[in-house]
């Protein structure tokens, strides 16, 4: 549910919707759960946001979704690793 | 208010209505991802489209001092803004949270303005948003106060002044 709402969340504010892509990765950093989005080089701008704004509001949206889960996000553009 | 209506182009009515559409779109569409339930009303209020989910439990969507509404309000804009290419100013309201918020900061304006007549000095309240601090300078100047702000974001704040 986390990575469809993240998914839908961030489609719907960048240009290019359709290179956006959200996967989980588990464990790899500690307790609690990693999402990775990928998104259009041209759309990194809009999804941190001014001073990082953007991405503290997702961050929160998710934070509140996942309830007690601790959940990150890293932000990645598509052609990264 | 005339003023403003008059410097808007005819269209606003039915961008701001638009506004709301994409809003509840955007909204309606996570509520069901998270299986949350919730009805999404829609509002023009002045000059910005006004957004509420209401019923259900959607306390999780509020947060604490109504931190996740805010994230959510800022998402909804950048989704708003993306669509029609200018920038929103469209209100998102949760379980009544703003709605219950504005009454409160009402009454906290009016109360500030009584006493910075009754004891004939200036009353300063703790810092608030923009938002905030309209509510409360409206409630003083219905409540026949005189008020003004100070400092700087976001410890900035609303000064009630005595009658002169």
């Amino acid at each position: 549910m986390l990575e469809e709402a993240l998914e839908h969340l961030v489609r719907g504010i960048v240009d290019n919707p359709d290179d956006v892509q959200v996967r989980t990765r588990s464990g790899r950093r500690g307790p609690g759960t990693t999402l990775e989005v990928r998104v259009n080089p041209s759309d990194m701008g809009r999804v941190i946001g001014k001073a990082g704004r953007t991405a503290t509001s997702l961050r929160t949206v998710l934070g509140a979704l996942a309830g007690s889960r601790a959940v990150r996000i890293d932000f990645l553009d598509v052609h990264e690793r | 208010m005339t003023d403003d209506a008059a410097a808007q182009p005819a269209s606003n009515a039915t961008n701001l209505e638009r506004e709301g559409d994409i809003a509840a779109d955007y909204l309606e569409a996570l509520l069901d991802i998270a299986d949350l339930d919730g009805d999404i009303d829609m509002d023009v209020e002045g000059s910005r489209a006004v957004v509420s989910i209401v019923g259900g439990d959607l306390s999780a969507l509020v947060g604490d001092d109504g931190e996740v509404l805010d994230a959510l309000q800022d998402l909804t804009r950048l989704a708003v803004t993306r669509e029609m290419g200018e920038r929103s100013r469209l209100m998102l309201d949760i379980a009544g949270f703003r709605a219950a918020r504005r009454a409160e900061l009402s009454a906290v304006g009016t109360q500030a303005a009584a006493d910075a007549a009754s004891r004939a000095e200036a009353v300063r309240l703790a810092p608030m948003t923009p938002f905030e601090r309209k509510v409360v300078h409206d409630a003083v100047a219905a409540a026949g106060g005189r008020s003004e702000s100070e400092g700087e974001e976001p410890q900035r704040r609303v000064v009630v002044l005595p009658p002169e």
